[in-house]
């Protein structure tokens, strides 16, 4: 049995379903993660969680008990909020306190437990100052620190990192990921960024319009989409989605992958899905991540289906660490990966090797994957 | 005569008309503020002269032998109708009025506010819609009413006080001014609260409820120490309508020693034995302006911004 479970969870608004149905479960110890881009239900879900909004139907269980009908603050949980929430008028430590002191703990334990939390997430200087006078990072920092303070059987974050600048959201990650392994605490965190999904998360839950679309650990999410929607919105740059044909000539399948003014591209697939037969003559989707698209010297030695074709690179973007080439696939623009110091020109022709073996397909009529 | 105009000629004439339109400005705002002071120096003035002074002198003119004998002959001896001894009582009778009724008042806005916007319940608008209407009601049109619920309320006291012994401050005036106002002033103080929270972040309530604060605990410990600006703004323009009001305070406590400071005025004003004592009455109007003004110094700061805060965020 596990630790935290979703089941059959719908929430509706007067006639219109915000939650269709979720089912999610995390073990103890877990990073949960939902992710989905604004207005598919994530942040409705996390407050359904804390009880901070009602369920329509279904039951949210944590460590076995049922705790959908009971007040937030009976369910043992503590949130850290996207604005931090802060009181205003209390100083730090009456702000990390006020949850004890509304719980009638008596003062010294109290102190205890500030001085104790304050270590940790070294704020013991800022004790006293009022959020007004720190910075953002600080205010992050002392609204874990409230989180924390309160022992909880669950965590759950909405969006904590969104109001930081991209420097400090890195580093605030970094801390998130290793409070969780020094804590051993049970997390459940929301937001739309797939960076952070894909780092700090045990387990992701990829939402769509209030349905889960997969859920699974970080690696099955990225190598194993289920549909378009995950394989697109997992990763960046974004997976390439080349519609293309496949053919079929005695032994095997090919992919078909059309260019503009040049004859198409014909990769063979020994290693295809079973599925894939079904498409034969048909139009699919080729899912291709951008590592799985690159120089020829860069490709994986020992990767047992690397085809490699002349592609024509339109756009070069080095980024420091790789070199993106952007090539017409199919009608659209593909990005390949390469080594930072791949010798590339745009405007010429250079092979680019696939890795078929981390290939997908996707059927384009109902967006599933081809298994 | 050249073509061109040079630069530098440009810029000086461009200075000349930011001068003259300063000028303008500042001389029209120059001559409101006279405007609007010089009544009030008058009556400063008028107050510390002897009657020999105002007779015989310039309106306009300082005082020559400063005195405070109309300040103290208005405070404790100047006569109201028959009875002759001052402002004091009078004086009295609205702090009592004025503090009960200003605070009772802004706490109900300040609670109806949190409850229409971070406790939103079907129909939240249309009660809010009708806690506004409470604002444009002329209050001549209530006068009778309100009488006659003031009489019941004075038959039931006078119930209570044969069955129990204490009548609870049923049927008296000051009471029946205090509970006056405070109906008539929710609509306001509603109106205030309201708006001031509608920007109020609604995961501080959130958080709170988390962390096992009640309803009145959030209200008491979140909402309200983060109101200070409209609370400034409610209890100020509370303040200034009540301890100003003639129309309630002449019609349910006219007469008699519970008359507050605007009816005793009138009074004492429209007194006439002999000379009008014109440097008393004017100590009396300034006793009885002297509170507000008071508040008004005091807070005004505040009032201006927060009047703006709740203005820009309705």
């Amino acid at each position: 049995m596990a630790f935290l479970e979703i089941d059959g969870l719908k929430k509706r608004f007067g006639s219109v379903e915000i939650l269709k149905g979720i089912n999610v479960e995390l073990e103890k110890g877990g990073f949960l993660v939902l992710v989905g881009p604004s207005g598919c239900g994530k942040s409705t879900l996390l407050n359904t969680i804390a009880g901070l909004e009602q369920i329509t139907e279904g039951e949210i269980r944590v460590d076995g008990r049922a705790i959908n009908d009971l007040h937030p603050s009976k369910r043992d949980i503590a949130m850290v909020f996207q604005s931090y929430a802060l009181y205003p008028n209390m100083t730090v430590a009456g702000n990390i306190a006020f949850g004890m002191e509304m719980r009638g703990v008596p003062a010294a334990e109290r102190q205890a437990a500030i001085d104790k939390v304050a270590k940790i997430l070294q704020i013991g200087h800022l004790l006293q100052r009022k959020p007004s006078q720190l910075s953002g990072g600080q205010r992050q920092r002392v609204a874990m620190g409230r989180a924390l303070v309160r022992d909880p059987k669950l965590f759950l974050f909405d969006e904590p990192l969104s109001n930081l600048d991209a420097k400090l959201r890195v580093d605030m990650r970094i801390e998130i990921k290793r409070l969780h392994a020094t804590t051993g605490t049970t997390i459940v965190y929301v937001t739309h960024d797939q960076i952070e999904a894909m780092t700090l998360a045990t387990k992701i839950a990829v939402m769509r319009d209030g349905e889960v679309q997969q859920f699974g650990t970080p690696a099955e999410i990225y190598n194993n989409p289920t549909n378009i929607f995950v394989a697109d919105f997992m990763g960046s740059p974004a997976m390439n989605l080349i519609p293309a044909k496949i053919d079929g000539n005695g032994s095997g399948l090919s992919v078909v992958l059309d260019r503009e003014s040049r004859q198409p591209i014909v990769l063979p697939m020994p290693g295809a899905p079973a599925g894939l037969a079904a498409f034969k003559d048909k139009q699919v989707i080729f899912g291709v991540r951008p590592e799985a698209l690159t120089d020829p010297e860069g490709a994986e030695r020992n990767g047992s289906e690397i085809a490699t074709a002349d592609c024509h690179i339109e756009v070069v973007e080095p980024a420091g660490s790789d070199t993106f080439a952007v090539t017409n696939l199919g009608g659209k623009g593909v990005v390949a990966r390469l080594r930072a110091d791949a010798r590339i020109q745009p405007g010429t022709s250079t092979p680019l090797a696939f890795n078929l073996s981390k290939a997908v397909f996707f059927d384009p009529a109902t967006e599933k994957r081809i298994l | 005569m050249s073509a061109i105009t040079s630069p530098a000629r440009q810029a000086s004439s461009g200075m000349h008309a930011r001068t003259i339109n300063r000028i303008v400005i500042y001389g029209l705002l120059a001559l409101f503020a006279i405007f609007y002071l010089m009544p009030l120096f008058v009556m400063l003035v008028t107050s510390f002269k002897t009657m020999d002074e105002i007779q015989n002198g310039n309106m306009l003119s300082l005082p020559h032998a400063p005195t405070f004998a109309p300040w103290v002959k208005a405070w404790s001896e100047v006569c109201s109708g028959l009875t002759c001894v001052g402002m004091k009582g009078y004086f009295w009778n609205s702090i009592k009025m004025v503090v009960p009724a200003v605070l009772i008042s802004t706490l109900l806005g300040a609670l109806n506010g949190y409850v229409l916007t971070k406790w939103r319940f079907r129909g939240h608008t249309l009660v809010f819609a009708m806690m506004l209407f409470a604002c444009f009601i002329p209050f001549q049109s209530v006068l009778l009413p309100m009488a006659t619920i003031l009489g019941s309320l004075g038959r039931f006291g006078v119930t209570l006080q044969n069955a129990t012994g204490f009548n609870f401050g049923l049927g008296n005036s000051t009471v029946n001014l205090v509970f006056v106002h405070v109906v008539y002033g929710l609509g306001f103080t509603t109106l205030f609260f309201r708006n001031y929270y509608e920007a109020f972040p609604t995961e501080l309530i959130k958080a709170a409820q988390v962390d096992g604060a009640s309803f009145f605990q959030i209200f008491r410990r979140i909402m309200l120490p983060n109101s200070l600006p409209i609370i400034v703004v409610t209890v100020i323009y509370q303040f200034t309508n009540i301890w100003n009001d003639f129309l309630f305070a002449s019609a349910y406590a006219g007469s008699g020693d519970v008359m507050p400071m605007t009816v005793a005025l009138n009074n004492v004003v429209n007194t006439s034995t002999g000379v009008v004592e014109y440097n008393v009455n004017m100590a009396a109007a300034m006793i009885a302006a002297l509170p507000t003004l008071i508040v008004y110094v005091v807070a005004g700061r505040y009032f201006v911004r927060g009047l703006m805060a709740g203005a820009v965020k309705g």
